[in-house]
């Protein structure tokens, strides 16, 4: 793992998952919306 | 299909493999060979990840099975971005910094050698069993119907990824699949496209959309906490979650493609792409699949969707109970048909009577299928592989324009290459690495380990050939790949998270707690029936409950491995 990896690591990753999770949950919500619209 | 088909599918299927191979042409390193090089782009990892999951089943049989049961199997997905997330956040920065070749090497450092030979063997015979099945799956549906000869099949997709996936290894399985995915999630657009417009005219979009809900094949979420459901939110975000976690995070198969970036940034970006786009990915295939159910409540389905089937059995006897039934399908199609105008049209406080007389002739309709079906396994003609997987194909080849028809059998084929490919580039990787390596030739150049490598490759695509060539399935493809998964993932898994997160446990506690975990899973298996979801997480949570009482009992005195 070199430096840059590690300072990336510190800073921008967790808002990234947090971005992955984020669209997950719309994703979600999305598909439960659906699921009460149609059926 | 005709000449354009023809001309379309074979260009699509050859152009990719012989464009991959002119990419990584000169000699590589081990390295090179088994871990790609930087150059490697995170989109190109992100449509490899993808590509590697999709295979051929998810678009063949998914479909079908929308058709048939509606669109819940999206719920099986709903753990795979939470576990792709763990995966980027524990699993890959500890394979990057290790530099493995293979995950089974991070449990030799950081338990012994037999937990690494049990975590690559357990993979080995999983994977190779898989490999088997997909690239049997997609041959048997497309001989059938296409009256091409099932080993000829068998050997066209098999062999053409041998060639290939021997001569360029990682790197030319990533170049591959990336342009592989791009032709498959081209096709699939298209055939969605094709078959909204080829919706009755009668019902607008939206109508088509609440009757295909009201007959039960629209419901993409279900809080039910019943374990016997195959297909629930809980079942798919938890029993999902360490489906997901073991084969992103313990398969070599995917582990191989997200290292093949070299950097973590790389690896992760490729990860977090697949979290993003597979739900909705899946939910678009499966919603195509309900499309495909509603254009045949307007245009008569086959009463048996396995034509040739139904064909050898008219031939053999059975001509009289297959005619009758065949006129009583007839018969019940005329009166759904008008059901589902009456349904459609009819006031809200009449649309209750209504549905009911449509869920009637529905269900009339799926008895007499089933009666066609048990004739036909008297004739003795019932073939192997459910009938739901014919469901797709068949509307490709009846309703889609010539030129389609080529390309999306190309997508069939592509998704059967690049699966396979993963297999076999991580099968050789796996069995050249933790096997022949460190026990049979541990001193030889790097030279030597390429060449074992691609030796082991194509002798592992000819195991798979041979699966194929023998597998009969018992049951639909889809749910094959998947059981098979479930069964081994759960007590690999459990390997890799004693090895993250227990520090004082050995080697020999994890071992003998991960074989106990693999039998337990057996033995549920053949004696319950519980969701097959399930038995990942019950592999898994049996070796991290035992190993550590294995430590404090018969292995009290082993030395403990360092921590990693």
């Amino acid at each position: 793992m070199n430096t840059g990896d590690r300072n990336e690591d510190n800073t921008s990753w967790p808002k990234a998952y947090t971005v992955a999770l984020s669209i997950f949950t719309v994703e979600i919500v999305l598909l439960y919306l659906f699921t009460l619209r149609f059926s | 299909m005709n000449r354009l088909d023809y001309l379309v599918l074979f260009a699509t299927i050859l152009a990719i493999p012989l464009y991959g191979l002119w990419r990584t042409r000169g000699r590589a390193s081990l390295r090179q060979y088994l871990r790609g090089d930087s150059s490697i782009h995170w989109a190109t990892i992100g449509l490899s990840v993808l590509a590697t999951q999709a295979g051929p089943i998810t678009f063949l049989s998914m479909p079908g099975q929308a058709y048939e049961s509606g669109i819940g199997f999206i719920q099986n997905y709903f753990g795979q971005p939470l576990a792709l997330i763990a995966v980027c956040a524990v699993f890959v920065p500890i394979y990057q910094r290790l530099k493995v070749y293979t995950a089974y090497q991070y449990l030799g450092q950081r338990f012994d050698r037999k937990t690494q030979l049990l975590g690559a063997f357990l993979f080995l015979v999983q994977r190779g069993l898989a490999a088997g099945i997909t690239i049997y799956a997609p041959a048997i549906v497309l001989s059938a119907l296409l009256g091409w000869r099932l080993n000829l099949t068998i050997w066209l997709a098999g062999g053409l990824v041998i060639i290939y996936t021997v001569l360029g290894g990682t790197k030319v399985v990533s170049i591959t699949q990336r342009y592989q995915m791009i032709v498959i999630l081209v096709g699939m657009a298209i055939a969605f496209a094709v078959a909204i417009y080829r919706l009755s005219p009668d019902l607008s979009f939206q109508n088509t959309l609440s009757v295909a809900g009201k007959m039960g094949k629209l419901e993409a979420v279900n809080f039910s906490v019943d374990p016997h459901k195959r297909y629930t939110f809980w079942s798919g975000l938890i029993g999902g979650f360490f489906l997901a976690l073991s084969y992103f995070g313990a398969d070599q198969s995917q582990v191989q493609r997200y290292l093949a970036g070299g950097s973590l940034r790389e690896s992760r970006l490729g990860l977090l792409f697949n979290a993003a786009v597979k739900v909705p990915m899946q939910f678009f295939i499966l919603l195509l699949g309900a499309i495909v159910f509603m254009f045949y409540q307007f245009e008569k389905p086959p009463i048996y969707f396995n034509q040739p089937a139904f064909e050898r059995a008219m031939q053999t006897g059975h001509a009289p109970q297959l005619a009758a039934l065949q006129t009583q399908f007839d018969d019940v199609f005329r009166q759904k048909q008008d059901a589902i105008r009456t349904v459609s049209s009819a006031s809200p406080d009449q649309r209750d009577v209504a549905m009911a007389r449509l869920h009637d002739f529905e269900a009339q309709a799926r008895d007499v299928r089933e009666r066609t079906k048990a004739v036909l396994v008297q004739a003795g003609v019932d073939p192997k592989s459910k009938e739901s997987d014919y469901v797709f194909i068949t509307f490709i080849l009846q309703q889609m324009p010539h030129g389609i028809v080529g390309l999306l059998i190309a997508v069939i084929l592509c998704a059967t290459m690049s699966a396979t490919a993963a297999a076999l580039n991580a099968l050789g990787t796996t069995t050249a690495v933790d096997f022949y390596r460190p026990l049979i030739r541990p001193h030889a150049s790097d030279h030597h380990y390429v060449v074992a490598a691609q030796a082991l490759t194509a002798a592992w695509g000819f195991v798979a050939i041979a699966v194929a060539s023998f597998a009969s399935l018992v049951e639909n493809l889809i749910e094959a790949g998947n059981i098979l998964g479930s069964i081994f993932y759960g007590s690999i898994l459990g390997l890799f998270l004693a090895a993250f997160f227990i520090r004082r446990v050995s080697g020999s506690a994890v071992f003998f707690a991960a074989l106990f975990a693999q039998a337990l899973v057996f033995i549920l298996f053949a004696t319950t029936n519980i969701g097959y979801l399930w038995y990942n997480f019950i592999g898994c949570a049996a070796v991290l409950i035992l190993a550590p009482i294995l430590q404090q009992t018969l292995f009290r005195s082993a030395e403990m491995s360092a921590d990693v």
